[in-house]
């Protein structure tokens, strides 16, 4: 577990991600949706923030923004310093092989290709030699101890451990921030709790992490949780809180 | 660059894995391309080995002598000759003397010190086990060493002495006979026994027999003759051998001699032009193919590569789509985790390269092997051996990169279209209406209607047909280009169809994107398909038009035209009558002039021919040499306007030439070839009892001794006397015409040139004129025998006509030709069954063809519309559909995509082939024109060049199609769908 307190770390370090004033609109007239109302969030090294709320509460929404998948209507998303609001495609692509990584709840590894290749794809894409990027690949595995995986192809490989690649995946060369929405969503409790736990280590070793998830349970793995319900933050709390939590308002969701 | 070829390096490694998960895809694609590959390469590596180097060719003409001498009948006059002695001339002009003529001996023109070897040539009728075959026998010392290369033993030994021959095995196949069997040639007693077989490497088809010098040729020669029979026509070369070749030098001194020389040394370094005295002599032009009848087989070949690749891209491209749409969530994630819209292109274009590649690798291979394997199949298809197996890398490369770039090709589409998609959508699976590009309809409008536009203008006011198939094919594509756009107007006619058909309907529409590739499939086959069947059928009911029956339906003729065969013709005659259901048979016979071994063309040592003279009223002005200029075209005389008046006039008439092949259509027979014939006209016959002759051509119709009537357009005023029964028996109108015998063939020749009248005796007879619209089957003159024997005519037996109670049956057919086969010449069977159409079944193989295409077409987005309609089918169980909704509206997603397929590419496929057929129409009647104008009227008719919906054709796609593709998709379909799996929301 993290030594250092997510608040004593707010002022020293810049956040990897910073949310501002936040808002998605989708459809218009009769069918306009608010999906997100000026949330604002930031996102510190080594911090692991879990985003909970029910469905259509603007979960999925926050995450597909903050990792340049979708366009907020309005408000800005910076990530490492870069606005990328304002930046076009490439830009936003480039981000993804570089500073973003994604970890859903299904389908997350390419089927053609095994755990290495699947890791090392970011890097590849980014005009890495074959050889470097599995280089690379093989050494994130190894460091969270998946590489017996490597040479597996998906489908040979049990939901967990598929997770499990699409974390180190997701953390592949120098990226440092995780998107995660549900990764817990297809696997049994104790499935989930080994690909929370991977989770939480990285962000101990130094990357930034959202987890959008249902169950306060693994929420629990957070240093942070924030309830969203009608595109807006209804409630923040820091670790030392969330167990209480466990009990009060997150029972209500 | 290096960024650019990794990334590419992962799209690749993609793209392969997925091909080879998705294996039943891959192969339908790859097979798709692979197999016009390997067809190409087949071909080229079989052109390419048939090709002989020049001492290939050297050796199977010359084996190891340095030179072959040939007399080339000039009598021993200096001549010139091309170096590869193909190509001879007399030296001198003889524009004024008599052309050189005659045989001179060849091995008196031979240098000394040469060694020869004679090559004689000759040919007979040979007893084989099923009658006789006519056989080329050679005489050539096989087993010299100067002979090594040219023929090639395959079994036995070559002669040893005069009792022994070998043959080629292509003869022994076709005359039953083996090694060991004796052979016999007609007319000839000496028995041959057959020691060996061999093949000639440059024409494996060639029957053939191989004797010793002397051995066959001449004394069978001899026997012939003495027989009255055509001799065997022996012809001899000498193969030369000396030391030092014959070189250039020495042709040109042979040359001098009045001898032929294709020689080695020269074959293998020619020398130059300017050192060709025939060359400057001739001014001989290049004969090869000029520059731009290249550039246009070129452009052919081009057209027809580019159309198959446009068709091939059509047909592919759905597949890579499927592969794309299957694989959106692949994408998808290729997008999350930084994959830009080229790295998605590269990914799904890299499958349409992998393929593609594939495609290539096996296509070639396979065409390789192939040609290898069947390398004596092809040999003895095209009739000759290999020089060697001759891959030509560069080539099958070349051949082997279309089809990478097919598949590229087939895959650009679904990979611009899949790298339009958000990587959101793509994700989440989310459906909803994506905007379909506006820009490519108006694009494809444009370029339909320029495509029609040009193939208007073709078919208009060009004869080229190139101008309307291009046309056809950019209108064809503007309108694949249009496909998502007119699929949406066919969304409008859901409104009254019942629920499934309604709903397979709007999500067709709703779906273009997925929608269109299959339509525009199904559109490009049977675009394809109707375009070839209607043009087939139109040029089908053109000939059929055109046919020009032989005889009545169900009649039968034997004629049998070679020297010497008359003594046969009394036997054939009665086995027709034997075998086939006859009627009536009507013996005809022919005129000869000379002795009785004459064939009907005359011209060899004392043979003459003999003519039907046209009284110079009669004849047609543009036809009748000016005796002022006989050297200029008579046509020449006259205006273009007047030749065009002149070509209506009945003297310039002339029958098509059909039937009996004699001179002027003169046969000797009774009224009973009246009967076979179908002329129901009494008064002929009675003119032929009564010894009169029945003309059919007006032309021949001398009226000097006969009526007033000259311009012979009333005749039928003229006829109708006949039935008074005059004592001739024929008609008051008379007439006579004349045949005149020409013994002195040369010197009618000679007069012709000169526009004089040839020298002959001239026969005349009394004529009856038939009617006009009387048919006669390409006869002109029927003389009854006495008038032809009171005449004093020799008369040989031709042959024999026969009306049939029925048409005769196969077997009766076969058993007849068995028959015939044991006769001694050759017998010309004609079995008149009307016009038969070999198209039917190519239209039938067309329609499969395109059926199965709009079927697998039909089927891949069907499958398509199954996946992508999954969360509907649970919303219509969830309100309480029943389950065989989802098989109904499968199966009419399928019928949809079919039907809207087949209706476009009909009516895209129907006007260009009207266009073709309209630009033939013009091509014909220009010629019409040109040959109206130069005065060659009479012999072109009025082209004839309809245009014929093949509607059988069109129904079977418009309907059976559609339906069974429908049937076929809801057959397949499982009712009950798999378990739902929880998406990504």
């Amino acid at each position: 577990m993290s030594t250092q307190s997510p608040h004593t770390s707010q002022g020293q370090q810049r956040p990897v991600l910073r949310l501002q004033q936040l808002s998605r609109v989708h459809g218009s007239g009769a069918t306009e949706v608010h999906a997100l109302r000026g949330v604002d969030l930031d996102v510190f090294p080594g911090e692991l923030v879990a985003v909970m709320g029910p469905s259509g509460s603007g979960k999925s929404t926050l995450l597909t923004i903050a990792g340049g998948l979708d366009t907020p209507t309005s408000g800005r998303v910076v990530v490492e310093d870069t606005d990328i609001t304002a930046a076009d495609r490439k830009t936003l692509a480039a981000l993804r092989r570089r500073s973003i990584g994604y970890v859903f709840q299904d389908y997350n590894l390419i089927p053609a290709l095994t755990a290495a290749e699947n890791v090392a794809l970011p890097r590849e894409l980014d005009g890495v030699s074959a050889r470097k990027a599995r280089g690379e690949a093989v050494a994130a595995l190894e460091e969270m101890e998946l590489g017996h995986l490597a040479d597996r192809f998906p489908d040979e490989m049990s939901g967990g451990q598929q997770q499990r690649v699409a974390i180190a995946r997701a953390l592949v060369g120098d990226r440092r921030l995780v998107l995660a929405d549900e990764p817990t969503g297809a696997l049994d409790s104790e499935t989930g709790e080994s690909v929370l736990a991977l989770l939480r280590s990285r962000c101990d070793a130094g990357a930034a992490g959202i987890l959008v998830t249902h169950e306060p349970r693994f929420a629990a793995w957070a240093d942070r949780v924030v309830f969203l319900r009608d595109g807006a933050v209804v409630d923040q709390t820091v670790r030392s809180q969330t167990d209480s939590l466990l009990t009060g308002q997150a029972a209500e969701l | 660059m290096i960024t650019w070829y990794h990334s590419w390096r992962a799209a690749i490694r993609i793209a392969r894995r997925d091909a080879w998960r998705s294996k039943g895809r891959s192969f339908l694609v790859l097979a798709m391309i692979a197999l016009p590959i390997l067809g190409v390469s087949a071909a080229d590596l079989t052109l390419r080995s048939a090709e002989l180097s020049t001492e290939q060719k050297l050796e199977r003409s010359l084996g190891a002598a340095d030179a072959r001498l040939t007399d080339p009948g000039y009598g021993g006059a200096p001549i010139l000759q091309t170096p590869n002695g193909e190509n001879f001339t007399p030296a001198d002009d003889f524009e004024d003397k008599p052309y050189p003529e005659g045989s001179t001996d060849v091995t008196k023109a031979a240098p000394q010190g040469a060694k020869t070897l004679k090559d004689a040539t000759g040919s007979a009728k040979l007893r084989t086990e099923h009658g006789l075959l006519h056989t080329e026998i050679r005489e050539l010392k096989a087993a010299d060493p100067m002979a090594k290369g040219m023929l090639t033993l395959v079994n036995g030994r070559f002669p040893a002495d005069g009792t022994e021959v070998a043959a080629t095995t292509h003869f022994l196949a076709s005359s039953g006979l083996q090694v060991g069997s004796t052979l016999r040639a007609r007319g000839f007693d000496r028995e041959y026994t057959v020691v060996g077989s061999y093949e000639l490497p440059d024409s494996l088809k060639s029957d053939q027999v191989n004797a010793l010098p002397g051995a066959l040729l001449a004394p069978l020669d001899k026997a012939l003759k003495a027989d009255g029979l055509p001799g065997t026509g022996a012809e001899a070369s000498y193969l030369v051998s000396l030391p030092g070749g014959f070189t250039w030098n020495m042709v040109k001194e042979t040359n001098a001699k009045g001898v032929v020389v294709h020689s080695r040394v020269v074959g293998l370094d020619p020398p130059a032009k300017s050192d060709v005295p025939f060359y400057q002599k001739n001014d001989w032009g290049d004969f090869g193919m000029s520059a731009s009848a290249r550039a246009a087989a070129l452009a052919a070949i081009g057209t027809v590569v580019g159309l198959a690749m446009l068709e091939i891209c059509l047909l592919a491209g759905p597949a890579f789509a499927v592969g794309a749409r299957r694989s959106r969530r692949q994408l998808g994630l290729v997008g999350a985790n930084g994959g830009e819209r080229r790295h998605v292109r590269a990914i799904v274009l890299s499958g349409g390269l992998v393929i593609g590649v594939a495609a290539a690798a096996v296509g070639t291979v396979l065409g390789l092997a192939l040609t290898y394997a069947l390398r004596p199949v092809l040999e003895e298809y095209i009739g000759r051996r290999f020089g060697h197996f001759d891959i030509r890398p560069l080539e099958l490369l070349g051949i082997g990169l279309l089809a990478v770039l097919t598949g590229l090709l087939a895959a650009i589409v679904p990979a611009v279209t899949s790298s339009r998609q958000t990587v959101l959508a793509s994700l989440t699976g989310r459906r909803g209406i994506r905007r379909s590009n506006r820009v490519l309809p108006v694009i494809g409008l444009l370029a339909t209607v320029l495509g029609a536009a040009i193939a208007l203008y073709g078919s208009v006011f060009s004869d080229q047909f190139a101008v309307v198939a291009a046309g056809s094919a950019l209108a064809e594509l503007g309108v694949v280009a249009m496909t998502p756009a007119l699929v949406g107007l066919f969304g409008r006619t859901g409104r009254l169809l019942p629920l499934s058909p309604r709903l397979a309907l709007r999500d067709a529409v709703r779906n273009r994107g997925r929608t269109a590739p299959a339509v525009a499939a199904v559109l490009a086959a049977v675009a394809g398909t109707v375009a070839v069947a209607t043009y087939s059928a139109s040029s089908d009911a053109q000939q059929r038009a055109e046919y020009k029956a032989q005889l009545p339906h169900g009649a039968v003729s034997v004629i049998m035209d070679e020297a010497g065969s008359a003594r046969d013709v009394p036997a054939v005659r009665s086995s027709v009558q034997k075998l086939l259901p006859v009627e009536v048979r009507a013996d005809i016979s022919r005129i000869s002039v000379g002795s009785a071994n004459c064939s009907v063309w005359g011209g060899s040592d004392g043979c003459g021919t003999y003519e039907v003279v046209v009284p110079p009223q009669n004849e047609c002005p543009l036809w009748a040499t000016d005796p002022a200029n006989p050297d200029g075209d008579p046509a020449e005389r006259f205006s273009k306007e007047e030749r065009r008046k002149l070509a209506e006039d009945w003297r310039c008439q002339q029958p098509g030439g059909r039937g009996v092949y004699v001179p002027d259509g003169v046969v000797v027979a009774d009224a009973s070839l009246l009967k076979v014939l179908e002329i129901d006209d009494p008064a002929a016959a009675k003119a032929l009892a009564g010894g009169q002759a029945v003309v059919f051509d007006k032309r021949y119709i001398d009226k000097n001794g006969g009526g007033g009537n000259d311009d012979g357009k009333d005749g039928t005023d003229g006829r109708d006397g006949t039935d008074d029964g005059t004592d001739e028996g024929g008609t008051d109108e008379g007439g006579t015409v004349r045949i005149k015998l020409i013994t002195d063939t040369e010197a009618a020749g000679n007069a012709f040139d000169e526009g004089r009248e040839a020298p002959g005796e001239i026969k005349s007879f009394r004529v009856h004129r038939a009617a006009d619209d009387v048919d006669a089957y390409g006869l002109s003159v029927i003389v009854p025998p006495a008038a032809a024997k009171a005449a004093g005519l020799t008369t040989l037996p031709l042959g024999a006509y026969y009306s049939t109670d029925s048409l005769p049956s196969t077997e009766q057919r076969q058993r007849l030709e068995g028959e015939l086969d044991k006769t001694g010449s050759s017998v010309m069977l004609h079995i008149e069954e009307g016009y038969t159409s070999e198209n039917s079944i190519i239209l039938l193989a067309l329609t499969v063809f395109a059926g199965l295409i709009t079927i697998g077409a039909a089927g891949i987005a069907t499958g398509l519309a199954q996946a992508d309609a999954e969360a509907d089918l649970k919303t219509l169980a969830a309100v309480g559909a029943p389950p065989r909704v989802r098989r109904t509206l499968s199966g009419f997603q399928c019928g949809v995509v079919a039907a809207m397929g087949v209706l476009l590419g009909s009516a895209a496929g129907v006007l260009p082939a009207i266009g073709l057929r309209l630009a033939e129409r013009r091509e014909q009647l220009k010629w019409y024109q040109e040959a109206l104008d130069n005065g060659w009227g009479g012999l072109a008719s009025d082209p004839h060049v309809p245009v014929v919906i093949p509607w059988a054709t069109l129904a079977a796609l418009l309907v059976a199609v559609p339906v069974g593709a429908a049937l076929l998709a809801a057959l397949v379909t499982r009712s009950r769908g798999a378990l739902a799996r929880r998406e990504t929301a």
